[in-house]
């Protein structure tokens, strides 16, 4: 027992039987060697890791750059009726950085919602709030209908049925020089259609919802 | 054939008769072929052991009873073959460029380009012949429970394996950039951003940005061709590797016959 | 399985194994063959049925129709039948997920030793019941209809009729249509089945009056259709009471 225990308490490696021992090596010799060999093992993934996680997950991080871009005199559009707009809301990439809204008048006796007051000119995204799909304004119905899950939606965008969890998003407008002006960063909104920075089709905004989806760094309220 | 008796020649014209070694005369230009093959497989053999991993891979028995079922999972690697090569040659006319050239590349190899309709088409086809034959191999080994002890984590790697098909076959049909293809990719961008907490970072990752940009149809592109492919690629090699370690299951109606004599186990 | 279980399966396994054949070349030739089926199949659909290209991708597009490729019909029609928006993360990323993770896990709960399907009852009732579920999503994913067509097949009896009849049923088939009753009502097998009552026999409760006057004075939420023009407006009634 005395002899095992003289033997555990060698600092050589052969001593103490340790696999792959061989003739003069230490225990603290060994035990550097591992810590050496794990972190510059460490230190080389992380050398060519790091950048390239950085580089795919920068865009995260990087604020889209929005305008404001002329959509017509003032006359173009009712107040009960929506006229499809296309805009781009994404330059340099051609066609698909365009996208349509539908816009229309601020009619004080249905946009009562005090956070409308500001906008002269209602203009609703066209992108499903559901999953993304292109919804389209049918005028005898009065409904936005969304051509692949069943989503509806009513003169002010907000849902009537189907899966859509929250109102259709709006683009900031006004007025300028006798034309109609929108920014082409969008905002969401919740089901009382109070304001939010934008998030994507899906993410709901009432109760919980604003918190289980927070903003991203990318997209923020206009 | 009957040998004919050699012709009344002086010795010095006759042929010196075979010194020990040297065999029966020259070789044929056939047995030289062979031999020169046999030289060179022995010379890898030699430096790398090769024969033993070969011989333990292909002549491995395989239980009684193994039927046409147990096809499916070589025939979803061969769809999986297929579709690499066919892959790799439409990378070759295939632009990433979400302001047009991706859709007039396509549109170039399908009206243009010698065969291209075929071999898009045989990319085309062969993802839909890969979904199915994925389903169909899980499909078998759910029903032999050849999931169970001891090849649980082969069904896990499989289990992955589906799911990274079904990542090609998406992202695959963002690459033509038609309408399908266009709101395919932004719908099924939103269905990760609905995850809670992390869902709107990951939607903004995959499309690098809040919206559809031009790295978007790149990302889909280098995710299509080299990420998962790779991931594919190696994930076979572990799924094999396990096959042929553990074994092929036998049908599970197998009887067993239990005498003593049978039951001693070869490699 | 537990151990002796588990020892057990390895002995059989073993002998069944010992009996076998070797896998070059009597496998090989069935996987061979069932190579050359697969790319015989690859090819005649390569050729029969080439590789289309569809409109250029328009993301300012508000008729286009999106609908995925067939395979994953069955998770698009997932999210069409989940209709309260309450569950709809659980439609887009809560059944999938889980679904991923029950098959991850399969062999790790189905830890019984038995392997013959007939003995397995629990498993194979799941088997049939999630092969049936994504068949039938599948199948109805793929007969989703655009919200502003009618698919439905013009009954014969109007056919017959022919005249004014006819070409008022086929302008109020498309007024209704481009009308966007197919949001809230069904008709036939296009439309979503609410929040209005399907419209494929409505014709069959109400008299033509009733009809006419639900549309210019309905209940909310549905709107008023008071703002067509008379003959839209006409048509859409003479449709509407022909559905029985």
């Amino acid at each position: 027992m005395a002899n095992k225990r003289a033997k555990q308490k060698s600092k050589y490696t052969l001593d103490r039987g340790i696999p792959g021992a061989f003739e003069g090596e230490t225990v603290t010799r060994r035990r550097f060697m591992t810590g050496a060999a794990h972190s510059a093992g460490a230190v080389a993934a992380a050398a060519f890791t790091l950048p390239a996680l950085g580089f795919a997950v920068g865009p995260i991080f990087k604020q889209e750059r929005h305008s404001w871009e002329d959509i017509g005199p003032l006359e173009a559009f009712s107040e009960n009726n929506y006229i499809p707009v296309v805009v781009t809301i994404n330059p340099g990439v051609g066609e698909v950085g365009k996208t349509t809204a539908y816009v229309r008048k601020r009619n004080p006796a249905i946009d009562t919602d005090r956070y409308d007051s500001t906008t002269p000119y209602i203009a609703i995204s066209t992108r499903c709030a559901h999953v993304g799909c292109p919804v389209r304004w049918i005028d005898a119905a009065e409904r936005f209908v969304c051509p692949c899950h069943g989503g509806v939606y009513d003169l002010l965008g907000r849902r009537v049925s189907g899966p859509p969890v929250r109102p259709l998003d709006r683009f900031p407008t006004r007025v300028r020089a006798g034309r109609v002006q929108l920014y082409t960063g969008r905002f969401s909104v919740n089901s009382e259609l109070r304001r939010f920075s934008p998030r994507d089709p899906g993410e709901p905004l009432d109760g919980i919802g604003q918190y289980l989806y927070p903003s991203r760094p990318s997209a923020r309220i206009p | 054939m009957a040998r004919r008796p050699a012709p009344p020649l002086p010795s010095a014209l006759k042929a010196p008769p075979p010194r020990p070694g040297e065999g029966n005369g020259p070789l044929s230009p056939v047995e030289q072929a062979k031999e020169a093959g046999i030289t060179v497989v022995d010379w890898v053999d030699e430096r790398t052991s090769l024969s033993g991993a070969a011989r333990w891979l292909m002549f491995r028995k395989v239980p009684k009873g193994t039927n046409w079922y147990y096809t499916l999972g070589s025939a979803t690697l061969f769809a999986f073959l297929s579709q690499a090569v066919t892959g790799v040659f439409l990378a070759m006319f295939y632009r990433p460029d979400a302001a047009g050239g991706a859709y007039e590349s396509i549109r170039h190899i399908t009206d243009d380009v010698f065969l291209g309709q075929f071999v898009r088409g045989m990319h085309l086809w062969g993802a839909s012949v890969m979904v199915v034959l994925v389903f169909l191999h899980m499909g078998r080994t759910f029903l032999f429970g050849a999931y169970k002890y001891p090849r649980e984590l082969n069904w896990v790697i499989g289990v992955v394996l589906l799911i990274l098909t079904m990542v090609m076959a998406l992202t695959g049909y963002l690459l033509p950039f038609d309408q399908r293809a266009y709101w395919a990719t932004i719908v099924a961008n939103n269905i990760t951003a609905t995850g809670p907490l992390v869902g709107p970072y990951l939607g903004d990752f995959l499309r690098s940005g809040p919206e559809f940009t031009a790295t978007t149809l790149s990302r889909f592109y280098a995710i299509h061709m080299l990420l998962v492919p790779g991931a594919i690629a190696a994930l076979i090699g572990a799924h094999l590797y396990l096959v042929t370690k553990l074994g092929t299951t036998a049908p599970p109606w197998s009887k067993v016959d239990r005498r003593p004599e049978l039951s001693e186990t070869e490699v | 399985m537990n151990r002796v279980e588990k020892e057990q399966y390895l002995r059989d396994y073993s002998v069944l194994k010992a009996q076998g054949k070797p896998f070059f070349p009597y496998a090989v030739a069935k996987d061979g063959a069932m190579a050359c089926v697969v790319l015989a199949v690859i090819i005649t659909l390569s050729l029969v049925l080439g590789a289309g290209q569809g409109p250029k991708a328009n993301p300012t597009t508000t008729s286009y129709v999106p609908r995925p490729d067939w395979y994953f019909f069955f998770l698009f029609e997932l999210l069409r039948v989940v209709k309260p928006s309450s569950l709809t993360q659980l439609a887009t990323i809560g059944v999938p997920t889980i679904g991923m993770i029950l098959l991850f896990l399969l062999p790790f709960y189905d830890r019984g030793p038995e392997r013959r399907p007939e003995r397995r009852p629990i498993a194979m009732l799941t088997f049939v019941v999630v092969v049936a579920a994504m068949a039938l999503l599948t199948y109805k994913g793929a007969h989703a209809g655009d919200p502003t067509t009618i698919g439905m097949a013009t009954p014969p009896r109007i056919v017959r009729t022919g005249g004014a009849t006819l070409a008022e049923y086929e302008a109020g088939k498309a007024v209704v249509a481009q009308s966007g009753c197919l949001a809230c009502h069904k008709i036939g097998e296009n439309g979503n089945d609410g929040p209005g009552p399907n419209l494929t026999h409505v014709a069959a409760r109400l008299p033509v009056l009733a009809v006419a006057r639900t549309l210019v004075n309905p209940t909310a939420p549905m709107p008023s259709f008071k703002n067509l023009p008379p003959n839209k407006f006409k048509a859409a009634v003479a449709f509407l009471s022909q559905l029985k």
